[in-house]
């Protein structure tokens, strides 16, 4: 690039409010982007990357309407007066949840979709569409259906769709939300790949510890709508709060050294193996006669005082596992028995009473006028008499410490409250069991570590079951950890047993983290596996 | 995320058909199917429509869901509608006519006097032809139509591309709803939630299906600004779009054109012009009843 040329994007001095807000989203925002640059925006939820990102790509005004001033010069272009279609062939943006971004029925549908909007002939998009798709590495996934790939293709196939445009910004919205850490890994690598190939990235992430490997050039940190730190990672690391962003674990050690020990004792009774809660014996099944089988083989026993974290890649049947346990699927073959009955004997409403099954989205779940309704709405179908319904209402609603919505519509909350609601509603049927599928999926590093630390901490369940692709989750707070591998076990038991082999864990599409490593190494002095704070306390 | 109907490709003689033609044919059943009450004329075109059917090689098991709603929709438009109240026959069916129980029938020992004329039965017999033949047409695009083909099929009809495209999706967010349905009765049944067990009145009953219909209302917005946002992120709309799914015309898409135009030409003006597609009762139906 000569000297003289314009940068990809400048932003200088931009503010945005939505027309339906009082408070503007982000103020005073001014950056730069260089080629061959990855920029890493970091942030708690709700502190404005994705109205930045939305500014850029032109989304805002298109589609958002609000108050928006300064400037944003794409290639020393305005984008104020720029087509939508214009921006995307200039700046390509990858979303969150690829599930929401992908349009086609088909890998290579999909991936011509830009290119048929640009009116680019048939042949051009299959040579433009096949490229993208080599480029990924997944030129083989060219004619399968977008609905039956995994969760780490379906990303990979809409970068493929982003990048067929071939744009030269390339703006994404926490890529690696819903990526198993070994497909995070790799997506993070192919941002490198692409920004060493003259491709500007601006990356919002909150797996910041995760980014930081692919060293980004600049990292910025946000906060309530402004800028907090704009510098490089060594920079971030020494200045940020390392509560509110997930750092590597040897610096949140040199931090915390100072601090008092963080107490975290959790409420689980002790282990009785005397009876199982929950049983699997030989396993398997498939959703429909002609689909090939999802679970092979599982032969499980949950006991009282468990903590059981299930670790596996996307797609290797970790939430079709847990759905078998609450009967809202039955095996095709074997048996799956829930306090000694088979379930094939028990609907599901009779087995809630056991066990409470958290779903990994709250919308797909909360309708009450009320979250007072909300919360009465298990406890009513269970037969609970009134003043039980109020009482478990009361207790769950402090349990997630809502107690000032009580009355507010639950779909009127963040996205992170109404995780709490959902939560909650489960809570109130006062279960034994309590099941959670991707707990902390979309909350920031500060959420989601105060209200794992406040379930493990909340009396009443016998056993706790959460699926996870966070490896330092599973490590902090199970006692027991189950790795499903293409819908087999392929290991289970206690984290030391379970994670010591770092080949293994790399077979199974786990990725060793800086939290493991040092756990490992401190282990003959510890005992047990800790957070990075609790550590800190234990150094000399 | 929008998902598709359950198509797979078989190597039917319908997977061979372009869509256009299939498309053209169906519509054209559709018109000449409506233009007739006669009862040669519906016979035949059901005989014509079962023959389609088979062209797509699809099974019971596969096509029984749409089979259930139709089935579901006869049995309220012919046994409660036509039979019962007598509602469907208005206008086509003239007032009056034979009785089929002229003395009443007797049910546990009583005779019951029930005013069905072997005309309206003879009418809900002609319904019976008319809407399985439209359905037997329809019901076999979902399975047997590459879902890729959809939006490219209707632009070349002489759809705007955006009207296209939209179609298109409009047709997948059917079973997208479906599946985010069954997340929500899934995620509520976890709740303690049965259908089965929602009682009282229709007003009612549709009341206590708010646990499941707001949920999936609000995904399905919630869905559709991510479809725009997505469409909009990669110029969608912006100028005249090129289609990936490439559409030929082969021989047997002429001969099926060519007779879809003898079919709704020959059906309105035998209809229209030459006034033959009257509702009338074949006289042996009549003496089935002497």
């Amino acid at each position: 690039m000569a000297e003289t040329d314009p940068l990809p994007l400048v932003i200088r001095d931009l503010s945005f409010q939505y027309r339906s807000r009082t408070e503007p989203a982000i103020v005073d925002i001014s950056l730069e982007l260089h080629p061959g640059e990855v920029m890493l925006l970091a942030g708690s939820s709700g502190c404005g990357k994705t109205t930045l990102l939305r500014c850029i790509n032109g989304l805002i005004p298109h589609s958002y309407r609000g108050k928006l001033s300064g400037d944003i010069l794409i290639f020393g272009q305005s984008n104020a007066g720029m087509k939508l279609a214009e921006i995307s062939q200039k700046v390509g943006t990858l979303l969150q949840d690829p599930e929401r971004q992908i349009l086609g029925s088909y890998v290579l549908n999909e991936v011509c979709f830009g290119l048929e909007n640009l009116g680019l002939p048939r042949e051009e998009m299959i040579r433009r569409g096949e490229a993208a798709l080599e480029r990924l590495h997944i030129l083989h996934l060219r004619d399968k259906e977008t609905f039956g790939i995994s969760g780490g293709e379906k990303q990979k196939v809409a970068l493929a769709g982003v990048l067929a445009m071939q744009p030269k910004i390339l703006l994404l919205d926490e890529p690696l939300a819903s990526l198993d850490p070994a497909s995070a890994r790799e997506a993070l690598l192919l941002f490198r790949e692409l920004a060493d190939q003259g491709m500007a990235i601006m990356l919002v992430e909150h797996r910041v510890e995760d980014v930081l490997t692919i060293e980004p050039e600049r990292v910025v940190y946000m906060e309530a709508g402004r800028i907090c730190f704009h510098g490089d990672i060594q920079g971030l690391v020494q200045v940020v709060d390392y509560h509110k962003i997930k750092l590597p674990a040897q610096v949140v050690v040199e931090r915390a050294k100072s601090e008092p020990q963080p107490n975290f004792e959790p409420a689980v009774p002790q282990l009785d193996t005397s009876k199982p809660l929950i049983e699997f014996q030989q396993v398997h099944f498939r959703y429909h006669d002609d689909a090939p089988e999802v679970l092979h083989n599982i032969n499980l026993k949950i006991h009282a005082g468990e903590v059981i974290a299930i670790l596996g890649h996307n797609g290797s049947g970790k939430t079709t596992l847990v759905k078998q346990a609450l009967g809202l699927l039955k095996p095709t073959k074997g048996k799956v028995f829930l306090e000694g009955v088979e379930t094939q004997a028990l609907t599901v409403a009779k087995a809630a009473r056991t066990i409470g099954y958290v779903f990994q989205s709250p919308s797909q779940m909360l309708f009450a006028p009320t979250v007072k309704e909300e919360l009465s709405f298990g406890p009513k179908n269970l037969g609970f008499d009134q003043e039980t319904i109020a009482q478990n209402v009361q207790w769950a609603i402090e349990t997630v410490h809502l107690e000032d919505e009580l009355l507010t519509p639950p779909l009127a909350l963040s996205f992170g409250q109404q995780k709490r609601v959902s939560i909650a509603s489960v809570l109130s049927m006062r279960s034994r069991i309590l099941m959670m599928d991707e707990p902390t999926a979309g909350q920031d590093y500060w959420n989601y570590q105060a209200f794992m630390d406040s379930i493990l901490q909340m009396p009443g369940f016998d056993s706790i079951i959460f699926i996870t692709h966070d490896l330092d989750l599973a490590l902090i707070y199970a006692n027991r950890i189950i790795v499903l591998f293409d819908g087999e076990i392929v290991a289970d038991g206690k984290q030391f047993d379970v994670l010591q082999d770092k080949q293994k864990i790399n077979q199974w599409r786990l990725v060793a983290t800086s939290l493991l490593e040092l756990n490992f190494q401190m282990y003959p002095k510890t005992g047990k596996f800790l957070r990075a704070e609790a550590l800190a306390q234990l150094l000399d | 995320m929008l998902v598709s109907w359950r198509y797979k490709y078989r190597n039917s003689p319908m997977d061979h058909i372009d869509p256009r033609a299939r498309w053209i044919f169906s519509f054209a059943f559709l018109i000449a199917a409506t233009s007739t009450w006669n009862w040669m004329f519906l016979l035949t075109y059901f005989i014509i429509a079962l023959i389609w059917y088979r062209l797509g090689n699809t099974t019971w098991k596969e096509t029984r869901s749409g089979w259930r709603l139709v089935l579901f929709m006869l049995f309220m438009m012919i046994v409660i509608n036509t039979i019962i109240t007598g509602g469907g026959a208005g206008g086509v069916v003239p007032p009056g006519g034979q009785l089929v129980w002229p003395n009443g029938f007797n049910l546990f020992g009583k005779t019951v006097h029930f005013g069905l004329t072997i005309e309206r039965l003879w009418f809900a017999i002609c319904q019976i032809l008319r809407v399985l033949g439209i359905s037997m047409n329809f019901i076999l695009i979902p399975y047997t139509m590459d879902a890729r083909s959809y939006g490219a099929t209707f632009s070349s009809l002489g759809m705007p591309d955006k009207l296209a495209y939209t179609t298109e999706l409009a047709i997948r967010f059917i079973p997208s709803l479906a599946r985010n349905f069954s997340v929500t009765m899934d995620a509520q049944r976890a709740r303690g939630f049965e259908l089965d067990d929602i009682k009282g009145g229709i007003f009612s009953k549709i009341g206590r299906m708010a646990p499941l219909m707001i949920p999936v209302t609000m995904n399905a917005i919630l869905s559709s600004e991510d479809i725009a946002d997505a469409m909009d992120l990669r110029g969608f709309g912006q100028g005249k779009r090129t289609w990936l799914y490439e559409l030929r015309y082969h021989r047997w898409d002429y001969v099926v054109l060519g007779f879809s135009a003898i079919l709704i030409i020959g059906g309105l003006v035998a209809s229209y012009v030459l006034h033959l597609g009257g509702f009338v009762v074949p006289q042996f139906f009549y003496n089935l009843f002497a």
